[in-house]
């Protein structure tokens, strides 16, 4: 059950939203979503579409109103990590990883040099110059992790992030990603499509089930890590939670 | 269907448009670069190769026939048929038009720009859409007499008129712009911290530069039909309008085609020299 103590990044109980749909009809998109993320997992979201994964992350950083229930934001930072990257197509690769400093109204020369360091970190320091528009998609999603990391977020939210990247790319991300999360030890909330990704990076799986998208069963994963993805222990894993989303879809 | 002010904007917007855009040539590197369905597009940008031809092509006709233009023009120059034309009255004109068009659009321009960033700031914006709607569908010229009531038959009615009419496109691209953005790109601009007066400067000004330059265009398109319309109602002064006007009345066909003619390749000149290399350059940095 979920309980709020210390330990947790976040808690929500039992949160229901709506969606304003034309006119007066308004449709559940959350019905009831309790669960809660210990400070520092990795916690993965999974379900169907219309299972309300992007409504939870929107009613999460307040960028849309819950009916009810209560949440217990326990983390200082959070920042986003978009499925279509969403790197403003005006500014530089550099400039687009410093604007959050830059809302914060920290000098220029402080936030560049920050901007710059993330920007190695993530593998990107020769292209800081470029704009989005003359990045790969691979390389989009990368300039938007530094964009996220430069504000030194304690909560990371990851919205499919990998979703529109080819396999190749895909490998090289989770590895950096992984990377990054151990250096850091920020919690991160990931919504992913894709079962064997989920196991391979999550402390704890959650599984949403849709119309009004609802929380079906939260499984944890004690593979420890670094993971193989294809040893036996994984593949039963990924049975398991295969059969869990079959019978909740 | 129903059919607003908007879907008129639209209609004049890509007629203006679309003969005047060179689109940049696709993406270099790019397979999925510039075809993902996810991408975040802006207005009137151009989408694929076989786009980008036609228009390349259409563009090269268009200075083609303007350069027949042109040399049918210095035949007819040459042979006397503008004898009786006054140049020195038609080189007021050209002077004096587009200061008064030039005016008109900064003013527009600053007018648009600040009310569309603040409405489209506000929490208003999608009550405030149909007021606009319903304010855009007044044909300008109607409001000729208001204007002429107020400010009598001077150059300041001619350029609040031209105002009147500039600063709806330039109001409408951008709220537009600001309407249309994808909710991922608005949603990172919150959450990395664009909030309060800040998000304007930030996030919507730079947003909506793109349609700022596509509102300008077809402003100032919009912008000659309405100096030119009101010289020629007022009369009584230095001007295109006038000087068209005058040459028409007084059987000087000579005069009246000279006029269109050298208006023709004012607008020509700076629609291609001016306004297409920067729909280029905003393409190519907005383009994703």
């Amino acid at each position: 059950m979920p309980h709020e103590s210390p330990e947790m990044a976040l808690v929500f109980s039992r949160v229901s939203a709506r969606f304003d749909d034309e006119g007066d009809k308004s449709v559940s998109v959350l019905k009831e979503v309790s669960f809660s993320i210990p400070t520092g997992s990795f916690m993965s979201l999974i379900g169907p579409s219309g299972s309300g994964k992007s409504t939870l992350m929107r009613v999460l950083l307040g960028l849309m109103p819950h009916e009810n229930g209560t949440i217990v934001r326990n983390f200082s930072r959070s920042a986003m990590v978009f499925q279509n990257y969403a790197l403003f197509p005006w500014l530089s690769a550099l400039d687009n990883v410093a604007f959050g400093l830059r809302m914060e109204g920290m000098p220029r020369k402080e936030r560049e040099r920050i901007a710059r360091e993330k920007l190695q970190e993530v593998g990107l320091e020769h292209l800081e110059k470029h704009y989005p528009a003359a990045l790969s998609g691979g390389q989009r999603q990368r300039v938007g992790l530094a964009r996220a990391l430069a504000i030194a977020p304690d909560l990371l939210i990851m919205d499919e992030p990998f979703s529109n990247l080819d396999t190749i790319t895909v490998e090289a991300l989770k590895t950096d990603l992984l990377k990054i999360w151990r250096n850091y030890g920020m919690t991160i909330l990931m919504v992913n499509h894709l079962i064997p990704d989920a196991i391979e990076l999550s402390d704890q799986i959650i599984v949403m089930g849709a119309h009004p998208g609802c929380i079906k069963e939260t499984i944890s994963i004690n593979l420890p890590r670094p993971r193989d993805p294809r040893s036996e222990r994984f593949f039963k894993e990924v049975d398991y939670l295969t059969s869990i989303i079959r019978s909740v879809s | 269907m129903y059919i607003s002010g908007y879907d008129n904007y639209y209609a004049r917007t890509y007629r203006i448009l679309s003969n005047i855009i060179i689109s940049p040539p696709p993406a270099e590197s790019a397979d999925e670069v510039r075809y993902d369905e996810h991408m975040i597009r802006s207005v009137a940008h151009p989408q694929s190769s076989a786009w980008h031809r036609a228009h390349l092509a259409r563009h090269r006709r268009a200075w083609v026939l303007m350069a027949g233009v042109v040399i049918a023009v210095a035949f007819l120059l040459v042979s006397g048929y503008f004898k009786g034309v006054s140049w020195p009255t038609l080189g007021m004109a050209v002077v004096n038009t587009p200061y008064r068009l030039a005016l008109a659009y900064g003013i527009a321009l600053m007018l648009g720009v600040s009310l569309a960033l603040l409405v489209g700031w506000s929490p208003f914006a999608d009550a405030l859409f149909p007021v606009f709607d319903i304010l855009q569908n007044i044909p300008s010229f109607a409001l000729i007499p208001l204007f002429i009531y107020f400010f009598g038959y001077t150059t300041q009615m001619i350029i609040l008129f031209a105002i009147s009419s500039i600063v709806w496109p330039i109001l409408f691209s951008i709220l537009t712009a600001i309407k249309n953005a994808h909710r991922d790109l608005n949603d990172a601009a919150t959450i990395f911290g664009a909030r309060g007066f800040r998000r304007i400067f930030a996030y919507l000004a730079p947003l909506s530069l793109p349609a700022i330059l596509t509102g300008s265009i077809v402003g100032i398109a919009i912008g000659w039909e309405s100096v030119i319309g009101a010289e020629i109602i007022v009369n009584n002064i230095s001007g295109f309008g006038a000087f068209i006007r005058s040459a028409g009345i007084s059987g000087i066909n000579q005069s009246a085609i000279a006029g269109i003619f050298v208006i023709l390749i004012i607008v020509f000149a700076v629609n291609r020299m001016v306004w297409a290399p920067l729909l280029v350059e905003s393409s190519r940095r907005y383009a994703e």
